[in-house]
This record gives structure tokens, sequence and C-alpha cells, in this order.
């Protein structure tokens, strides 16, 4: 292993990320897991010491998540209902042990198409913020992840924080996992959903579903269908078609493609039926 | 049961210490860690060994690069076929039953993904690591036949350790075809990988031609005499210890070729050496559970009774040694049918061989055959349990003899009364729960074998009034360090706080194998005889003391109890042990024991444990999610000597029921042969919330023939019944019937 670097301020990191080809950790979750070797070859850069990158919260623009907090740091945060569905994803993400070390942008830098903290993310309609040296720039995440295990993370850069505007800050939000056994588990499949409701119609919905294709991914077309319909039988419009034909799960050991097919929807119908009955008057 | 027993020395009474349930006496030593397991051992010079796995499931190795690998500064040595030193004994011979053969780098064939195929030994567990690594191994490939579609067919001539291939009693065809209601199942079960929270791990340290090593074994003296047939020295120059072991369940009662080549590098570097596998590499090279393809057949009349049981079995094994699920064979003992067959037939494909897994044959055999029992149930229109009262076997269905005791009757009344079974709706998919969720009921009856294996123990009655017991007995988790100390107290009639019980080590006489279920029994019935024997000695020595106020008392007997001998005709007059010695000027007096089974009940009689498992499953209506909610056993073993210790290996073995029912499945592709998910992520087992209400409740049972203290085993039934008990729950939750395991949930999308 080369040298193990902990800088305490942004710039040193960006310095050093300019400098040499390093390999970023976080909470080492992902990274000790994919090691084959012993230890790591080359240089490590640590960000978790890095001043100011774990920390949660709201500025003029919207909500910042640092890169350095953890999962446990999202549960334990102030956050409105609109993030219920990432505190959810975060409470399943593997075990309370992986969740106080594992980082949620550890979490989308490994783009994973099974990552759990994704579809809440998407749903929250999210950019990614990354740092370099030359300045900063900023990605949705839906085009930062770009297949399984990459990003448009270049050489020289790093993921500072996770932006979600302040305008997808609104309405409650649900997450659904499904998988084989009960806890710590890979996701067969994910979803999550925010519903935003007004004068009982649907303002906003952002639908997202993990798993069940090289990347996560929002559901446009029925969002679009959905938006501006009463909050009443909300669950009974979810087209199936739509669903499908934004999704290409594939078959593995955990599951079918067929079977990922048919409990995406499922999952989103209760969601969806859980955020209305949430909304209506008893 | 009775609570005293007629041995050689008179009354000695089994229940101060036996059958209570005492928790274990290691526990502390196991939860502040100092309890030490073999990777824990840390001698001076002590290198570390770690082996190149191999990359491709068939062909052989052409090159290997040692150069790089030795030029790593902390590298010392590179073992390979080329430099490997000979060994005594053939690795790829069989000396005895319990040999497999094994890879010691004889050649540069690969037999099977993970085989070891270099070992580098080096200063530090990463130097070896690395060392491993730049060997970088090149080969030459065949295709790897992986599945049974694949493999190699073949008879084999015998299943599990010895068992007959096939058994034939009464007329099938004839039965089967004028049956009224005739069911056939087909189940398949996977390949299962050994994975106790303790990998194979060994200390190996040569001095001369003595070689002491640490490593988690179940049957020490067995291995002594393996390990030194391997490196030609005398047993006797092997100490072994095993004082605790992480878990066997098999898998460690069996010699596997890493341990050899880490005694084999010792001896190269002379300094001791420590080898313990990784996770993944416990995905070959230490057996097992091969996977089964069955096939039953059943005719049952128009009243429910079985006229005709077929069972079939196809069991994969390796390329080059046989171990055959003898699944089939769970048919022999539990129904009873006038006819009944049973055959078996293997596959040979490019994996590691297979071995003996908690409830070899009988598990994968149960599993199918509770769900074919459940199918003919339904096939009458009789409730499962019912059907099952129906068929009871009340003599062996395969020998027609008597059970030594079978209390199987009484299994199904407790467990289903607890159970709730009669408020059971006959038909599937009638029950849901509050939540919408699909509720199932299923059961399935559970069966063991009760072994016993050749054991020897010695008991020492020392002056201070304490004793030493000692015979070499393993503790793999199960708590035999307990339930065998409370044996041996009972034995030398002394509180358990006042013996000092020495096991797991060459040092003690032979405990036999802590496997097949016998280890109580076995090693429990050779101190509990070493114990009484030390104590006839010593009544003998008082009877005949004129100063002893048991003078004369040698024909009425006297009882031994809380260190002392009680006239059995007259309670008021006793002596301590401690006064017997002392008087006759003696430091100790010790004797042997053996224990064992009485012959001509071996022959008359079948001796197994029985149970009953009942299983309530939870699924959900659209996803399928499969959630055991609740699973109640009631199990007859005999004398329970530790009701706590006898329960928790009950419901760990109702816990692997569910493991083995839902989650585990050793996969491997079928192009390159490699195992896909060779770690803990990807192999599933059951987590503590997929086991939210397990329950084994004990049913009193009284075994004259079994052994002097009726004692039998609890070991790995829990596994059996427990499987079919959930796939038919599954069945009587969605109407679909199970034909493969684990049960994924996207079988029951329809
Ligand atoms: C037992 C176990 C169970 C798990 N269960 C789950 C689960 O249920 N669901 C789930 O989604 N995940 C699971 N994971 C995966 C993992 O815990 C999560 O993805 C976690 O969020 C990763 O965060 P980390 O901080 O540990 O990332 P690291 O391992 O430190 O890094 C992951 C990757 O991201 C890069 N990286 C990290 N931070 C940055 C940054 N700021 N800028 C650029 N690149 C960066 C690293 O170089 C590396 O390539 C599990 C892992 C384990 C070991």
């Amino acid at each position: 292993m080369g040298a193990y670097l902990q800088p305490d301020t942004l710039d040193e990191a960006l310095g050093i990320l300019a400098r040499e080809p390093v390999t970023i950790a976080a909470g080492c979750t992902d990274l000790f897991a994919a090691t084959e070797s012993q230890s790591l070859n080359g240089t490590v850069l640590d960000v978790t010491r890095i001043e100011g990158l774990r920390r949660i919260a709201k500025d003029a623009t919207g909500w910042r998540i640092g890169a350095a907090s953890t999962w446990s740091d999202v549960i334990a945060a102030d956050l409105p209902p609109a993030f219920d569905m990432l505190k959810q994803a975060a409470r399943e993400v593997g075990s309370v042990q992986i969740q106080n070390a594992g980082t949620v942008a550890g979490n989308i830098c490994n783009a994973s198409p099974a990552a759990d903290g994704v579809p809440p993310l998407l749903s929250l309609d999210a950019h990614v913020e990354i740092g370099a040296k030359g300045g900063p720039r900023e990605v949705p995440l839906a085009e930062f992840l770009t297949a399984p295990r990459a990003t448009v993370l270049m050489p020289g850069e790093m993921v500072t924080a996770i932006r979600i505007p302040d305008v997808s800050d609104k309405g409650e939000s649900r997450f659904s996992k499904l998988g084989a056994r009960k806890y710590l588990v890979i996701s067969i499949v994910m979803v999550a959903a925010r519903l935003h409701v007004q004068d009982g119609f649907v303002r906003d919905i952002a639908l997202s579903v993990g798993a069940c294709g090289p990347v996560a991914t929002r559901l446009a077309a029925l969002e679009e269908a959905l938006r501006g319909t009463p909050l009443a039988g909300l669950p009974d419009r979810l087209q199936p078609d739509l669903i499908a034909s934004a999704l290409t799960p594939i078959t593995d050991m955990r599951a079918s493609d067929e079977y990922r097919r048919e409990a995406a929807v499922h999952l989103l119908r209760r969601v969806l039926d859980d955020l209305t009955l949430m909304r209506s008057p008893v | 049961m009775p609570d005293t027993l007629q041995t050689p020395a008179g009354h000695v009474r089994l229940g101060s210490n036996s059958g209570q349930p005492m928790t274990r006496r290691d526990g502390i030593a196991k939860v502040t860690g100092t309890a030490t397991y073999a990777a824990d051992n840390r001698p001076d010079r002590l290198a570390h060994a770690v082996f190149a796995s191999a990359g491709i499931a068939r062909g052989r190795v052409v090159s290997l690069n040692v150069e790089a690998a030795k030029s790593h500064p902390e590298v010392i040595e590179v073992i390979t076929p080329d430099n490997r030193p000979a060994l005594h004994l053939d690795p790829d011979g069989k000396s005895h039953p319990f040999s497999w053969r094994i890879e010691a780098l004889q050649d540069n064939t690969v037999r099977y993904a993970g085989q070891p195929i270099a070992l580098v030994v080096a200063e530090t567990l990463e130097a070896a690591t690395e060392g491993a690594r730049l060997l970088a191994p090149e080969y030459d490939t065949d295709p790897a036949r992986i599945g049974f579609e694949n493999g190699e067919a073949y008879d084999p001539p015998a299943v599990g350790i010895g068992g007959n291939p096939s058994f034939s009693k009464g007329d099938f065809d004839t039965g089967f075809s004028n049956s009224e209601h005739r069911i056939g199942a087909s189940v398949d079960t996977p390949a299962q990988y050994h994975n106790a929270m303790e990998p194979h791990a060994i200390v190996a340290e040569w001095s001369g031609d003595h070689l002491t090593i640490d490593t988690p074994n179940q049957a020490i003296h067995l291995a002594r005499g393996a390990f030194a047939g391997y490196f030609g020295i005398p047993p006797e120059n092997v100490t072994l210890r095993s004082p605790f072991i992480g878990g066997g369940f098999g898998s460690k009662a069996i010699l596997v070729g890493p341990q050899i080549l880490a005694i084999m590098a010792a001896r190269m570097v002379d300094r001791p050496v420590k080898l313990v596998l990784r996770r993944d590499q416990m995905f070959g090279p230490v057996q097992h559970r091969g996977a089964t393809r069955q096939k039953l057949r059943i005719g049952t009349d128009g009243n429910g009774l079985i006229k005709a049981l077929e069972h079939e079995a196809t069991a994969s094994t390796s390329s080059f040694d046989d171990f055959i699920e003898g699944a089939g064979n769970a048919s022999l003992n539990m129904y009873a049918s006038p006819a009944i067959v049973a055959r078996h037939s293997a596959v040979r494909v490019d994996t590691g061989t297979p071995g003996p897994m908690r409830a070899p044959g009988e598990a994968s055999g149960s599993a199918a055959l509770e769900i074919a029992i459940d199918k003919a149930a339904e096939a009458v229109g009789m409730d499962p349990l019912e059907f099952r009262l129906r068929n009871y076997a009340e003599t062996d269905p395969a020998s027609g003899k008597p059970f030594s005791a079978k209390s199987l009757r009484e299994c199904y009344e407790l467990a289903a009364q607890k159970f709730g079974w009669s408020d059971r709706p006959l038909a599937p998919g009638q029950m849901r729960d509050e939540n919408g969720m699909l509720v199932g009921w299923g059961m399935g009856s559970a069966l063991f074998p009760a072994p016993m294996f050749a054991a020897q123990a010695r008991a020492t009655l020392r002056r201070d009034g304490t004793a030493l017991v000692e015979t070499s007995g393993a503790d793999m988790g199960q708590g035999a360090w307990t339930a065998l100390a409370q044996i041996a107290a009972d034995g030398v009639g002394l509180p358990v706080d006042r013996i000092e019980f020495m096991s797991g080590t060459t040092d003690q006489p032979d405990a036999g194998v802590a496997g097949g279920s016998g280890h109580t029994a076995s090693a429990g019935g050779a101190l509990f005889e070493a114990g009484s024997n030390a104590v006839q000695k010593l009544a003998d020595l008082a009877t005949a003391d004129p100063e002893s106020p048991l003078f004369g008392a040698g024909n009425t007997g006297v009882e031994a109890r809380e260190g002392r001998l009680f006239r059995a005709d007259d309670e008021s007059r006793s002596e301590s042990y401690a006064d017997i010695l002392e008087r006759a000027g003696l430091e100790r007096i010790d004797a042997m024991g053996s224990g064992g089974r009485d012959p001509a009940n071996t022959e008359a009689r079948a001796m197994f444990s029985h149970g009953a498992v009942f299983a309530e499953v939870k699924i959900d209506p659209d996803l399928f999610q499969i959630r055991v909610s609740r699973l109640i056993g009631a199990f007859a073993a005999g004398r329970i000597i530790n009701p706590h210790l006898a329960k928790s290996q009950l419901t760990g073995g109702m816990i692997w029921g569910i493991g083995f029912a839902l989650h585990e499945e050793g996969i491997h592709d079928l192009r390159s042969g490699r195992p896909l998910n060779a770690d803990l992520a990807g192999y599933h087992v059951p987590v503590n919330a997929d086991a939210p209400h397990v329950e084994a409740l004990l049913v009193d049972e009284d075994d004259p023939y079994v052994n002097a203290l009726g004692i039998k085993g609890v070991g790995e039934i829990g596994i059996t019944g427990s499987v079919g008990a959930i796939a038919n729950a599954v069945w009587h939750a969605t109407g679909k019937r199970i034909s493969s395991y684990p049960i994924h949930i996207d079988a029951l999308l329809s």
C-alpha cells in the first residue's frame, strides 16, 4: 500500500487529487469488499476528516448532504417528510455497523445497480456537487450515474456533496425494499416515491425504481400521467405498461427479470397506497 | 425415566447433574475471549501460509510465477507440485472409510475451482497472501461439467459412508398400480457449503519427528492416526489439540488437503506454520452437501393407507471421489408401507467432493419425502397429520424390527397442540392475516438414527474429594463440554463443580467421533462407566475394610452421591470418598470405561430419535416474499442430559431447516465452474429476523435398549421434518407445490 492521506481541508484534498492518481476512501464498506488484494495499491485519499464535509444542512438554495455524511447521520438528521424515504433507505443499508461507516456519497460513487440510496435521491431530484482544483461543477444524479459501477467523475475530481433543491423537499415520501431475507440483504427491487399533494390533487410526484436496470431510474412518463390528477384513487391509476417500459431488469441468482418487473409494480402501488391513506381525511 | 441406574457398583443416581438445564460451562471463556480457537495460537517463530486457489474447475496448471512470489522480501517458501516433499500416504488413496481423496499438490491437475494449487509461506499473512497472488497461474482449461445434465452418471457402490445404495421390500409395482390414489413428486436440492463461523484453521509445529497441531477436529484420535499416516510417523508422535471448535457440522470430522499442506510446510521451513482458510476458500476443499435430484411415488388405498413407496435419488459428487447423499434412505424408517423401494444414482461434476453436512442424506431426503407425503394426504383428501398417524410405523418399516423406543405419536400431539393445528382448513389458500398476507400451515416428521461409536474415558477419584475425568471429546458449540461433564459427574457421584473435566486433545482417551448425533451417547457412556468403575473400586475398598461404616455391604451394594458412598439398605451408614482413600493410604484411584451398546440390542431393535415439526409461513400475495412466522417442533430423543442445550441444538437444526428451505444454495457458474456466491453476502443463511419464533419441545422418552444411559442424539434431527414442513406450509398458503429448494420467490409467480 502506498501513502494514506487524511487531509483536513477540501483545498488540500483537491490539491492531492490534482497532483496524483489516488483511490478515494470514505467509509470503505464498498471499497473493502471490492478489494481483492490484502491492501489497497497506490495512494489512498481518506475524505472523512475533511472539515465541513460531514454535515447535513439547509442553505438558500436547498439541502446539502456533505460527502462524508454517513447513513446514521441521515437517520439522525432533522429533515422534512420529503426525506423520509431516504431515512427509510438508510435504515436498510446493510446493518447498523455498515450504516455507521458507510456514506451516502460512497453509495452513489460506487454506482451499484442495487444501491439503496439512489432511488430516494432520484426522487428528491438530487444533484451531485463535484469538486476539483479547477473549480466545482454540479450534475443531476440521473446523469452522474452512467452504467453499473460507472459515473461521470473524472480523474482529479471528487464528490463534495449531494444537493437537494428546495423545490424538491416538498411532500411526503416512502421507500420500500424487497430482499430475499429480512436484514442485511441486497435489494431485488426497491422503489422510492415522493408525493406532493395540494387541495386534493397531485401537485408533484416523483417515482424511482432500483435494481431493475443498469442504473436506477425515474418513471418520468408515469409521473407525467399522474401529475394534476386527484389524490383519490391514485394507486389505481398506476399504469403497469408505463412502469415496465422504463425498466430493463435482468435475471440473476436473486430473481428473474419477469419477477422484478411485476414486483416493481406492486411495490409502487403499496407505497402510493400508504402515501394516499396517510393524506385522506379520517 | 428412572433416576438411578444399576451399575456394577450398585445404584448410581442420574439426575443430580444430568437432566439439569445447566448453562454452558465454557460460556464465560467464550464471551470474554479466553477460549482459544486454533487460529488464536501464535507460537514463537510462527510463519503464515496461504494457498493459491484454482481459478478454473477442470484442467491443468501450466505455469506459476514462483520467481515473482519468491522475490517478495517476506516470502519464505513456495510449495508447488515441483518441489513438494513426498507424503507417506497417497493423497488419492483411501486408507479408511473416513478418508477422502485430498489435494496435497500431488500433480498439476485441477479438479475443481478453489482447489489448492500452490502454497506460499511467509513471515506475515499479508506477504503470504501477496505471494499467492503473484503466482499468477496459467491454465490449460478443459470444459467444466456442472449440473446434473452435464455430469457423468454412474451407479454408486455405496451412499453416505458405507450405506446401502438400494433397498427393496414387497412388490412396489403391484402395490402402486393397485393403489386407489397415486402421486409422484420431484424435488431438487442444491449444493450447500460448509460455513461454520470458524473457518478451517491449523497451526502445525514439528519437533524432530513429533508433530503438534492445533486444528478444530470432530474426531481427534481418528485424525491423529490419519495425520500420522500421511507423514509416516507413529500416531503417538502426534499431539492434536482442539479444545474449542467454532462449528463443525461434519466438515471438521474429515481431514482436508489444506491441513496436510500446512503440516508439510512446517516441516519444510522448520518453523511453526499457521494456515486459516478465507471464507471463499470454504467453497471447495472442505466438502459440502452434494446436490440431489429426487423422485418419489406413493400409492395409497381408499382409507389413506400407504401401499407402495418409492424414493429415487440422484446425487452429485466430484470427478475423483464419492460421497453420495443417501437421500432415498430417508424413506426406509419413517412411514409404514408393505412395499418400499429406495434407489440411488450419482453424477460426477467438477466441484470439490461432498461430505457429511449436518444430517447428511436425512436432511435432503426428508425435505423431499415430506412433500410427497403431503401430496399423498392431499390426494386422499385427508389432514396431513391424520394421514401421518394413519401410516404410523409401529415397527421399523425397513427391517420389521421393533423400535428401541418411539414416541413420535406424543411428539405429533404435543407440537400440534402447541401450534394450534386443529384449526387448520384442509384446502390451501384459505387463510390471511390482519395485513393481508397469505398464511399457510404445514408439517413434517423428523427422524434421525441413534448411532454409537467406540469411545473411552478415564475417571480418577482424588483424595481431596474431587475427581478428574478425561475423554477426547469435541465441543463444537453444541455444549459437549457441559453435557459430558454432567454425565461424568453423575458417574463419579460428585457435583459437577467438583470434577475437573479434561477434553479436546489427544492426551485424553479416545472419545470417538463427535458426529452422527452420537457423541453424548458414546463419550457420555464411556465417562459414566469410567466413573462407576472407579466408584466400584472405592466400594471394594470400603466394604472390605472393617473400619468402614460400609464394611460388609458388598452384597447389598452401595450408592454414590455427593462424594459419599451410602449403604443401599441403610442410608445412615455412609463414608466420604476422601476418608476411604485416606485410610487406604491412596492419593487417588482411577478406572477406565468404554460404555457402548449391548450388541444383542443392536441386533434386535431399530434405534432412532423422532420428532414432529409444524410451520407457519406468511407470504406476500403480490411479491411472494416468504417468512416463516412460526416453527414449532417436538422431539423425543431418549434421556435428555441437558434440556437447555438440547433445545438449543434442536432449534439450531430447525433454523438450518429455514435456511435449507428458503436460503442456502451454492451456485456454480455453468461455464467456468466457479462458485458465484462464495461469501456470506451471496450465500444466504437466515438472520435472526428470519426466525422470529422457533420453538423446540422435549418429549420424555425412556429408551431401555439404546444404551445404558438411554441417550439418543439431538444434533441433526432438527433439520429433518422442518424443511418439508415449510415447503408444505408454502403449498397450504398458495396452492403451489415446491419442486426445488431453496424456494425462490419467483418460483411462486404464476
Ligand atoms: C455487509 C455490507 C452490507 C451492505 N449492504 C448494503 C445495502 O443493503 N444497500 C446498499 O445500497 N449498500 C450496501 N452496502 C454497500 C455500502 O455499504 C454502501 O454502498 C455505502 O454507502 C458505501 O459508502 P462508503 O462510505 O463505505 O464508500 P467507500 O467504500 O468508502 O467508497 C465506495 C466507492 O466510492 C468512492 N468514493 C467514496 N467517496 C467518494 C467521494 N466523496 N468522491 C468520489 N468518490 C468517492 C470510492 O473510491 C469507492 O470507489 C453494504 C456493504 C457491506 C459491506
